[in-house]
């Protein structure tokens, strides 16, 4: 068949069609550059162009995870982010499946498109889902009340307790703050996690969160 | 109007992939949805999807090849049997108000007269008896009976269609371009220029899934969100606007048909000895009335649509007066219209 006999099998109103739908197409292609905030992507995912460029949006990292940390985007996270896979520290936090599959994260492995994809001989220090940030304004310790649950619970030693001079005697942990090692923390969410503002209740004046979070960096490139 | 029954056994079946689905978005063992269906390494994927990824990540992944081609293999053993028996669309396309009395008042006309119909099928010929050869004076579709018998509408289409394929070697099964591959090739276009899988924005399916999902998360963990009322209403005018989405829109289908020129196992094929129409010259054109992908299996090469876009959803086998159409997995010899 040539190629005018095939077009003359178009009528006006598939054509129309035709038309329009691959227009519409070429449109939503555009919305790559409405700019969103990065956000926190299971393990592999970090490279965030090929991370978007992979996923199918199948669900199954976020079905499979053990600790339930991995849940579906948004819109308000961003029209290309929804229904990827994106971590809620509240629900959980990632060990890289450390305890259900011997720090070999599930989801990774699950991932049919290798849009989670680690090397082989990955260190879970090296894979960066996010930086963990304190707000200074709603942190018990920060405010010095005492509280050092992230320190206490932080797997790889990235949160110190900076012990405050002139106040007291130097044993008092009530003068201490927390302060995030960034060389340190990976992101994995314990201390989110912990946190206990926002936990049950609030616990310091117009908290809405956790008063330690965790935010994605974003990285281009391998 | 006859009941068409494997349109009910068709809803049973999508709705038990929905279930299967929803059930998995809250257990461990990760089946996912139809994006990625499967357990473990074994899977299916989404051969839009693949490609997509495929064409935006420059990633040729073994795994994801693999369920690629066991979906191929599935489409020329089954044809395009995903459209009518597990993709959510055509299912909710019928639950729409006015759908279903436009297709029945098309059927309606198609049927033969009633008191033609009893008459017609009670001197059915025996089809043991009678071989199909005896009753044809020429290969079915350019039958000038049938023509005649035709409503002017369709003889007209006939006349312009017919034409320049009379002399071609325009198989029944040949590939006819249509809107769904534009559409495609528009998709595929825009995923290689800015590297992500633009169909999957707004593929119904898709869209379907996350929405039983979000709804379901809404209920377990009162997770709010504007994409629980976004996501149902990208579809509602999807599929309004669009009533024939399947038909002229999707690229997912459009891909499966280029692959479903291959299938040539359970197509639909008319015993010739039964059909009312070539058997007594009855105006019966019940069939290609009722095929939601407007292939007239009756006169295969005039028809607007060619038969690897059949989905095996058996309407036009229930439909028939005469029970003359059926869905052998190779076609017999007796049954051979041309």
């Amino acid at each position: 068949m040539g190629a005018a006999e095939e077009s003359s099998a178009l009528s006006r109103r598939s054509f129309a069609f035709a038309a329009g739908g691959a227009a519409v197409m070429l449109g939503l292609g555009t919305l790559k550059f409405v700019p969103t905030r990065p956000i926190c992507r299971p393990p592999g995912g970090q490279d965030e162009d090929s991370f978007l460029g992979a996923c199918l949006r199948c669900e199954r990292c976020r079905e499979i995870c053990p600790q339930n940390v991995i849940v579906p985007a948004h819109l308000e996270q961003g029209i290309l982010n929804v229904r990827t896979p994106t971590m809620n520290f509240k629900e959980g936090w990632c060990d890289f499946c450390e305890e259900a599959n011997a720090g070999i994260p599930l989801c990774e492995g699950v991932c049919p498109t290798k849009a989670l994809r680690l090397v082989p001989d990955f260190k879970p220090e090296e894979v960066v889902i996010g930086k963990a940030v304190i707000n200074r304004n709603w942190c018990l310790g920060w405010l010095l009340k005492g509280c050092k649950k992230c320190f206490e619970v932080c797997p790889y030693e990235a949160i110190e307790m900076e012990q405050l001079e002139g106040l007291g005697n130097y044993n008092n942990s009530d003068y201490q703050r927390p302060h995030v090692i960034e060389d340190k923390c990976n992101g994995c969410g314990l201390c989110e996690n912990r946190c206990p503002s926002m936990m049950n209740s609030s616990l310091t004046e117009g908290a809405t969160d956790r008063a330690i979070t965790v935010h994605a960096v974003t990285i281009q490139g391998d | 109007m006859k009941k068409l029954k494997a349109n009910n056994l068709r809803a049973i079946v999508i709705l038990g992939v929905v279930l299967v689905i929803a059930v998995g978005y809250f257990n461990l063992v990760g089946i996912g949805n139809l994006s990625d269906f499967g357990w473990g390494l074994i899977s299916t994927i989404c051969p839009l999807g693949f490609v997509e990824t495929l064409l935006a990540s420059k990633l040729l992944i073994p795994r994801a090849v693999i369920s690629f081609f066991a979906v191929v293999a599935i489409v020329i053993v089954l044809g395009r049997v995903f459209c009518a028996w597990v993709c959510p669309v055509p299912l909710l396309q019928r639950w729409f108000p006015g759908s279903r009395k436009q297709q029945e008042k098309r059927i309606a006309e198609a049927l033969p007269d009633a008191e033609a119909l009893p008459a017609a099928t009670e001197a059915l010929p025996d089809a043991e008896a009678l071989p199909a050869v005896d009753l044809l004076d020429e290969p079915s579709g350019d039958l000038p009976v049938q023509a005649a018998l035709m409503p002017a509408e369709t003889k007209l289409k006939l006349k312009s269609a017919a034409k320049p394929k009379l002399k071609g070697a325009a198989k029944p099964n040949n590939f006819k371009l249509d809107s769904r591959h534009v559409v495609l090739g528009g998709a595929l276009l825009s995923t290689a220029i800015f590297g992500f899988p633009v169909f999957c924005l707004v593929c119904p399916v898709g869209l379907t899934f996350a929405s039983v999902l979000f709804l379901m998360r809404l209920f377990a963990f009162g997770e709010t969100t504007w994409t629980i009322l976004v996501f149902p209403l990208v579809l509602v005018l999807e599929l309004v606007f669009f009533r024939k989405w399947c038909k002229t829109i999707c690229p997912l289908g459009a891909l499966m048909s280029l692959i479903s020129g291959l299938n040539k196992t359970f197509r639909p094929s008319i015993d010739n000895s039964r059909c009312i129409k070539t058997a007594q010259g009855v105006n019966c054109s019940a069939c290609s009335a009722v095929c939601a992908e407007n292939i007239d299996i009756r006169n295969p090469k005039t028809s607007q649509s060619s038969l690897n876009n059949c989905t095996k959803c058996r309407n036009c086998s229930d439909i028939c007066p005469a029970h003359a159409i059926s869905f052998p997995f190779l076609k017999g010899k007796q049954k051979t219209e041309d």
